[in-house]
């Protein structure tokens, strides 16, 4: 066994790769011309990002000379302990921008959903394949399953995090899809949220996407009270929305439900960000502005650029060229990670891996969706581009986690 | 656990590549659409945010006096406005201490600038003084959401007042600048004085400048785009007047705040060397944004600050009128310098008019220095006799007087002359007689006059009959650069004779020197001619009139000076005037005697039966425009 062959140099190099590019785009965005503008404590942010870089650089060496073992075992340690940070960071965290999120641990702000990212993953995927006959069907599995992951998604909320409590949530059903739970189920899942959510723009919609997903259901054969329970769950939650809507909500609750999820019906409020982001994006065209040269950045139009919206920062400042080459990286990156996951032969290592390209997806997709306009302002960073020390260690681990894996795979097990 | 076989891995893994291929693909083509297909209409959008296009107005000209004091400049004030979606409330009281505005009224500025928009700066605090605004400026850094603007107000650093010379600037109306094209709603324009009558000249033509702005609304400097010229604006003109800041601030100070007018004009050209009309206003709180308050007073005060008592009070002359009834008499043949008419102490015609000089024999030169009104009845009974009041009231409107001078004040009142028409239409067609027009003669009744008017009269006397056209504008600076000498024409009025006027002139020397309050009028050196005048008024107390020049030989200085309810011009406008021309004379004062009757004089309470002169009590209509 080569350890310099046998790493997947591939993923290492996007990861620089998307490192290099958000360390170009912070500098433009905190120390160009509109650093005049920002908070000194803002405009520290490159140089911390570069500290971060390099600590993770540290820790993913450091990784990559673990058992697998090692690290499984310590992911198993690790999910109490962040449970308790996460509790502790209710009553002694650091509130930021309305979410309570960060606790500060030996002089670092930390942003404990973050850390819990790769240890629930692991730990999940861990007792779902240590489990001699995993049959999620069965109640006392699917229940320890779901509590794993409602706890930290239940203290996030109370944390005020929706971002981050978002991707847990999506990551809910990709695990159980892959852990065996039936497919059928699994879409059954799917069903409140997406019918939820197409039919807060308009029931005809949530109408569309609940009849779609049950013949979707019906083409895979699945039993007739799953097709039954699949519209019955559909109806009622397009019948729950729209009474919502028109009988129980004020007018102007309803308004503010709207704009959240169509931010241009209020273009001088909510709406404002997203036409400041798109205006950002189609400004800067085929070829962009410039480094340093994009007028909404360094004029201080984008909110949050150096974190939420730094899409937009290289959308205008290096053009569809630029943003349409941080979106191959992505691409480039999922596919890695699945061929990744396929090279696996241990259920575990395959579940974590599929886990950890779910992860930075949903961040992807929501980011890239809120600075497009297609998605309400939820405010996630962008992996490995955005500023953010917890979340740029947490991804950097999570790389690390399956480089090592991949290196490990023909003698991967989690038992000694 | 029931693992995957490899097969089944790689139709799984295929299953959530394609997901991810197809959410990615929509993600993207988003960007193809924004960046590439939308580019268009987005360009734009950020160049309007960043950019912004503004038409900017030039300078407002200066004016300076005509020694090259600055009387009228712009100062910059500053603007704080607010942006609140990136205002920080903790600063709340440290930025309401240092606005100097109510914690109160700083939360409601802030609730009403939320309202207009979370987005969009609004003003917070209009106009503050240099200090507040340099700390602000300083911290801005920790101040997010707090932005500047600077704009143009007028300052007046001068010691001289002159509120009605320099005029007021109120922000254009909507009819207003749909009458120019050069004035956009909001700007200033000149509302009075010479801000109004020169506006077109003092303000700045209209140019266009891009400048960077960013979120926060903060100017970032101006723009240039290589591509786009620019149009500089260009300043307004500035002005050089003929004031002369000194002897302007020193009749502003005798004239204190009584009502009244006070004029110094050089004889030789009619330029004014100071103009006053008391009380006055204080420019300094009509500069800057509405002062309510303060625009609602002088507005209401019943001294009516605003009005220009130089060109628009109209009153009766008085006998400041006897002089140029001499020359008329004299020019008419009716009289000559050595016709003897003897005072009884009453004129006698269908009532008694009471003359108050000392009986006894008058020449035309003695009837001035002693202000007989017996020469003068009689000398108007024979013009009335004869049918010559419209003969008359011509030459008087030769001399100026009854009709606009067309000083570059505006707002200029005619007067009244009366000849025959004007008496049909005061007391009805041949409604009048004899009876009316006698009191004609000493400058009573229906006879009105302005200031300015009696101060181009009183030049003819001392220049030997040219009539000058008062001004107060004699330069305009062009550019900064280019001077103009703004012509103002003097026209001879051609029946007037050098020697005609000598009677004349030494009567008015000697009603100066043989004054009972010549202590207050005489400065011997500078041989001053004058008379005063004594204007009746049937709704109180009457008003003074004092009209004269100097030096006799050579005159150099014109002043005329009004009190308005007064009493005898003798006491009340007579000491002032001696004072202001030792001043332009003299370059100072040395007689604080004078200054102190001045400052001390009260009129006295209006005499109840002092109507003797005026047999028909006429109300003549003040107001009314000639037409």
């Amino acid at each position: 066994m080569n350890p310099i062959q046998d790493t997947r140099w591939s993923l290492v190099g996007l990861w620089l790769m998307l490192c290099s590019i958000g360390l170009i785009a912070i500098y433009s965005a905190t120390q160009g011309p509109v650093s005049e503008f920002l908070p000194a404590a803002i405009q520290s942010t490159f140089a911390k990002q570069v500290l971060v870089i390099g600590l993770s650089v540290v820790v993913m060496i450091a990784i990559q000379f673990m058992n697998p073992r090692v690290l499984i075992l310590l992911s198993r340690i690790a999910y109490p302990i962040g449970i308790l940070l996460m509790i502790a960071t209710l009553w002694v965290g650091k509130e930021v921008n309305g979410a309570q999120s960060w606790i500060v641990l030996f002089g670092f702000n930390l942003q404990t959903g973050e850390i819990m990212k790769p240890i629930l993953i692991m730990a999940a995927a861990f007792y779902i394949s240590s489990q001699r006959e995993l049959n999620l069907v069965k109640p006392r599995h699917f229940a320890v399953v779901t509590g794993l992951f409602a706890l930290p998604i239940g203290l996030l909320l109370l944390q005020n995090d929706l971002g981050t409590a978002l991707i847990f949530i999506a990551l809910y059903p990709v695990l159980l899809f892959w852990s065996g739970f039936p497919k059928g189920m699994v879409l059954l899942l799917t069903i409140p949220p997406l019918v939820g959510y197409a039919a807060l723009y308009h029931w005809g919609f949530g109408l569309a996407i609940g009849i779609m997903l049950t013949l979707i259901i019906i083409s895979m054969q699945k039993p007739r009270w799953q097709v039954l329970a699949a519209l019955a769950i559909g109806a009622s939650v397009l019948l729950f929305i729209q009474i919502g809507l028109e009988a129980v909500l004020q007018p102007y609750q309803v308004a503010r439900i709207r704009t959240f999820i169509q931010p241009e019906l209020d273009p001088q409020g909510a709406g404002w960000n997203v036409l400041q982001a798109k205006t950002a994006l189609g400004s800067g065209g085929l070829f962009g502005k410039g480094f340093m040269e994009g007028t909404q950045t360094q004029l201080r139009y984008l909110p949050e650029q150096w974190t939420d919206f730094i899409f937009c920062v290289i959308g205008e400042e290096w053009g569809f060229l630029g943003a349409g080459f941080v979106m191959m990286m992505f691409l480039v990156l999922f596919w890695t990670m699945l061929q990744m996951m396929g090279d696996q032969s241990h259920p575990y290592s395959q579940t974590v891996i599929l886990g950890f390209m779910a992860v930075y997806f949903f961040h992807f997709l929501i980011n890239i969706g809120s600075s497009t306009g297609l998605l309400p302002v939820i405010g996630v960073p962008l992996p490995f581009v955005s500023y953010g020390g917890s979340s740029m260690l947490t991804n950097s681990i999570m790389i690390a986690i399956a480089l090592n894996f991949d290196r490990n795979k023909r003698s991967f097990s989690i038992y000694r | 656990m029931k693992t995957h076989d490899h097969a089944q891995v790689q139709l799984l893994r295929r299953i959530l590549l394609g997901i991810v291929v197809v959410l990615w693909g929509a993600l993207f083509f988003r960007l193809i659409q924004i960046q590439v297909f939308e580019h268009e209409r987005y360009q734009p959008l950020s160049q309007k945010n960043a950019l912004r296009l503004e038409t900017v107005a030039g300078t407002r000209g200066t004016i300076y006096d005509k020694n090259g004091e600055i009387l009228v400049e712009n100062q910059p004030v500053f603007t704080v406005t607010i942006t609140p979606i990136d205002y920080d409330t903790s600063n709340n009281q440290q930025i309401a201490s240092i606005l100097n505005i109510e914690i109160d009224e700083y939360m409601r500025r802030i609730e009403r600038a939320r309202r207009y928009s979370r987005h969009r700066p609004s003003v917070l605090a209009a106009e503050i003084p240099f200090g507040p605004y340099s700390l602000l400026e300083e911290n801005r850094w920790r101040l997010p959401g707090i932005g500047f603007r600077q704009q143009d107000k007028r300052n007046y650093p001068s010691s001289a007042r002159a509120s009605h010379v320099f005029g007021y600037l109120r922000e254009a109306d909507l009819d207003e600048t749909q009458a120019s094209e050069s004035i956009r709603l909001g700007d200033k324009i000149g509302k009075s004085g010479l801000e109004l009558v020169y506006d077109p000249m003092l303000r700045g033509g209209l140019g266009e400048r891009y400048y960077r702005v960013n979120a926060l609304g903060q100017s970032l400097g101006e723009f240039t785009l290589a591509t786009n010229e620019r149009r500089n604006p260009p300043r307004g003109d500035d002005l050089v007047l003929t004031l002369d800041e000194e002897v302007q601030a020193y009749a502003e100070r005798l004239m204190g705040n009584s009502k009244g007018a006070a004029v110094v004009m050089d004889p030789s050209n009619g330029a004014l060397l100071a103009l006053v009309s008391s009380p006055d206003v204080d420019l300094t709180r009509l500069a800057g944004r509405l002062d309510r308050e303060y625009w609602a007073d002088i507005n209401t005060d019943s001294l009516t600050p605003l009005f220009n008592r130089v060109t628009s009070a109209s009153q009766p002359p008085g006998s400041t009128l006897k002089p140029y009834m001499g020359m008329i008499g004299l020019h008419m043949g009716l009289i000559t310098p050595e016709t003897v008419v003897q005072n009884t102490g009453t004129y006698r015609l269908g009532r008694d008019y009471t003359d108050l000089a000392p009986p006894g024999d008058y020449i035309l030169e003695t009837s001035l220095a002693f202000s007989s009104n017996t020469y003068f009845f009689e000398l108007m009974e024979q013009m009335a006799r004869q049918g010559k009041l419209d003969e008359w009231a011509g030459y008087l409107r030769d001399l100026g007087l009854g009709q606009r001078t067309g000083i570059d004040l505006g707002s200029e009142r005619p007067g009244i002359v009366p000849d025959s028409s004007k008496m049909d239409q005061l007391f009805g067609s041949k409604q009048w007689g004899l009876g009316d027009l006698i009191n004609l003669g000493i400058g009573q009744g229906v006879f009105s006059v302005t200031p300015i008017q009696l101060a181009v009269s009183t030049s003819l006397l001392a220049n030997g009959g040219q009539r000058v056209t008062p001004h107060i504008v004699s330069e305009q600076i062009e550019g900064g650069v280019s001077r103009n000498v703004l012509e103002h024409p003097t026209t001879p009025v051609e029946w007037i004779e050098e020697d005609a006027l000598e009677p004349i002139h030494k009567g008015m020397r000697a009603a100066v020197q043989n004054s009972v309050v010549s202590w207050l009028l005489e400065v011997p050196e500078l041989e001053i001619a004058g008379k005063t005048g004594t204007a009746q008024n049937p709704r109180g107390q009457d008003h003074g009139w004092f009209t004269g020049f100097a030096p006799l030989n050579d005159p150099k200085v014109v002043v005329v000076v009004f009190k308005e309810n007064g009493g005898f011009g003798s006491v009340s406008a007579a000491p002032i005037g001696s004072l202001l021309i030792e001043k332009v004379l003299t370059g100072t004062t040395n007689r604080g005697y004078v200054e102190q009757h001045v400052d001390d004089y009260v009129p006295p309470a209006p005499d109840e039966d002092e109507d003797e002169e005026t047999d028909r009590d006429i109300e003549v209509p003040q107001n009314v425009e000639d037409p």
